[in-house]
């Protein structure tokens, strides 16, 4: 498509087009046509491909898509029942090229909307953050398997219930009070989707950089939407920004595990590093401090700090042991030992250990016995760091990470 | 010196998410960082009650009876509240300005101490 006449579409036109298509289409004739109407702009887009192929991308291709679209739907209902008629009663005409679309302006807000009616209450999370994928941000079913480690079937059935139930239960598009009560749910799926890309061990650069990227898109949208724009979604935002600054780095040209240490930090992203630090700015507006304004105030501490061995360890030991107290994870124990080993030695790190149980869902993780590997060889018990480190290195996940670990844990 | 409560109210509507705009210089990320940190702090060592948002909605009681309210007509509404342990009324204010009246674009914040009760 990019080398027809007419010059190139913008990056990822179609995928982001089909999210904003459905939205449109959602609006006019309701979620429970949510079904039909994903089918009639996938099948808009296919012949979008046959004709503007030879004939060139026409002057307005959004209005082009939404026409096609829309009649493909009004064909299909029409055939389907005898509701066709009211549904050309509200049909109304196409909509204004959104490419320019800014912030607040129509396009947004039926993007957001419909990522509201996708994390509806009454589906489960994970068919949340799939419906998500492919509605918001155009990804067929293939590649949302591809993207989630699942199979396509998993990602075909998920989809299917999930339209069923939104349909069953008449779901409406949220306006007012239940977008404000559905906000945290949101965020919720905002925040998976994000670490989905960010976190993943698995998912190779481009993949990890573009999920990155649509989650930072979604969370843009209801960080500034009048509508629900409030200072802990700031805090979400800023989190994204300011680890997504660092995502570059965490591997070398063969693929490998960079860790924070090694990392050149005169490459991480300046631009998305300031727009990070502007929107945690925003995020000092709220009343009470929520995991977000604790993730983003670490991730804001070594993204700032000057060099691995300048950072503010015992700060960020305390905003662990912060997150630790408003969600009990072992997990934030584990990261805040990692910290309390910079701060004030690797003793205090195992002391701080201690008395925190591993969980059973983290039995056979590498993470916990990499620390304590790492932990324990500082401390010159060279016996218990040799048990650790065998068994995170059978743990480990990847080849990738195997390496990363044998290197950090290279006991003489 | 002792310490003291005192009750902040925030008056009109909240500061919403404006896009920010021109990027900050290093100079001004550290800046920002700086009082990020002192508004986080200030969850451990002031903040006793960190306080709620109020619903848009409520009743009213006077003596002439009950109405809904409050004032719609009003151009400014008590939209939330905190209670903040402090020395001094510069140090709650400090805490604000770290905070949320950092963020005030319009409204205010009113900070008053509480008389304790004997």
């Amino acid at each position: 498509m990019t080398e027809a006449r007419d010059g190139a579409l913008v990056a990822h036109y179609f995928r982001h087009e089909y999210g904003r298509l459905v939205a449109r289409l959602v609006r006019r004739f309701g979620v429970h046509e949510l079904a039909a109407i994903e089918d009639s702009v996938q099948e808009a887009m296919v012949a979008a491909l046959d004709v503007w192929g030879p004939r060139g991308i026409p002057d307005r291709p959004s209005a082009w898509l939404h026409r096609a679209a829309r009649n493909a739907l009004l064909d299909r209902t029409r055939t389907r029942d005898r509701r066709a008629r009211i549904l050309e009663e509200r049909d109304e005409p196409a909509p204004p090229e959104p490419v320019e679309a800014r912030l607040g302006g129509e396009v947004d807000d039926e993007l957001l909307r419909m990522l509201f009616v996708c994390c509806h209450e009454e589906l489960p999370e994970r068919s949340r953050l799939v419906l998500a994928l492919k509605i918001l941000c155009g990804f067929g079913t293939d590649e949302i398997a591809f993207r989630l480690f699942t199979t396509e079937a998993n990602v075909y059935k998920r989809l299917a219930r999930a339209r069923d139930r939104l349909r069953a239960i008449g779901a409406a598009e949220p306006s007012g009070a239940t977008l404000r009560a559905r906000l945290p749910d949101v965020r919720s799926v905002l925040y998976l989707l994000f670490n989905e890309g960010y976190l993943s061990i698995r998912a190779d650069d481009a993949i990890r950089a573009e999920l990155c990227a649509e989650a930072i898109r979604l969370t843009t949208i209801v960080a500034t939407h009048p509508a629900v724009a409030d200072p802990t979604t700031a805090a979400l935002l800023a989190l994204m920004h300011l680890h997504a600054a660092r995502l570059g780095t965490r591997t070398d040209p063969a693929g490998d595990l960079v860790l924070l240490e090694e990392q050149d930090r005169s490459s991480w992203d300046r631009e998305r590093l300031s727009t990070g630090m502007e929107w945690l700015t925003v995020a000092r507006g709220a009343e009470r401090l929520t995991r977000f304004h604790l993730e983003a105030a670490i991730a804001a501490e070594h993204a700032l700090a000057p060099s691995f061995a300048e950072t503010d360890w015992g700060r960020i030991a305390r905003y662990h042991q912060q997150l630790a107290e408003l969600d009990p994870s072992p997990i934030h124990a584990l990261n805040r030992s990692v910290a309390l080993a910079e701060a004030e030695g690797p003793a205090a790190a195992l002391e701080s250990l201690a008395e925190v149980v591993r969980p059973e869902w983290l039995r056979d993780h590498y993470l916990w016995d990499a620390v304590l590997a790492d932990l324990h060889r500082r401390a010159g018990h060279t016996d218990q760091a040799r048990v650790h480190r065998d068994a995170a290195l059978d743990a480990a996940p990847s080849e990738a990470i195997a390496r990363a670990l044998d290197r950090r844990l290279f006991i003489g | 010196m002792s310490r003291r409560k005192f009750l902040v109210l925030y008056r009109g509507p909240q500061g919403g998410g404006e896009k920010p705009k021109s990027p900050p210089s290093p100079e001004a990320m550290q800046a920002m960082i700086e009082s990020y940190r002192t508004w986080m702090d200030s969850f451990a060592d002031q903040i006793v009650d960190p306080g709620a948002k109020l619903m848009g909605e409520g009743r009213v009681l006077s003596a002439k009876g009950v109405a809904d309210g409050p004032f719609v007509e009003a151009k400014e509404v008590i939209g939330g509240y905190m209670i903040l342990s402090c020395e001094s009324y510069d140090e709650a204010m400090a805490v604000m300005k770290a905070g949320p009246a950092g963020q005030l674009t319009n409204g205010s914040m009113e900070i008053r101490e509480l008389i304790p009760n004997t």
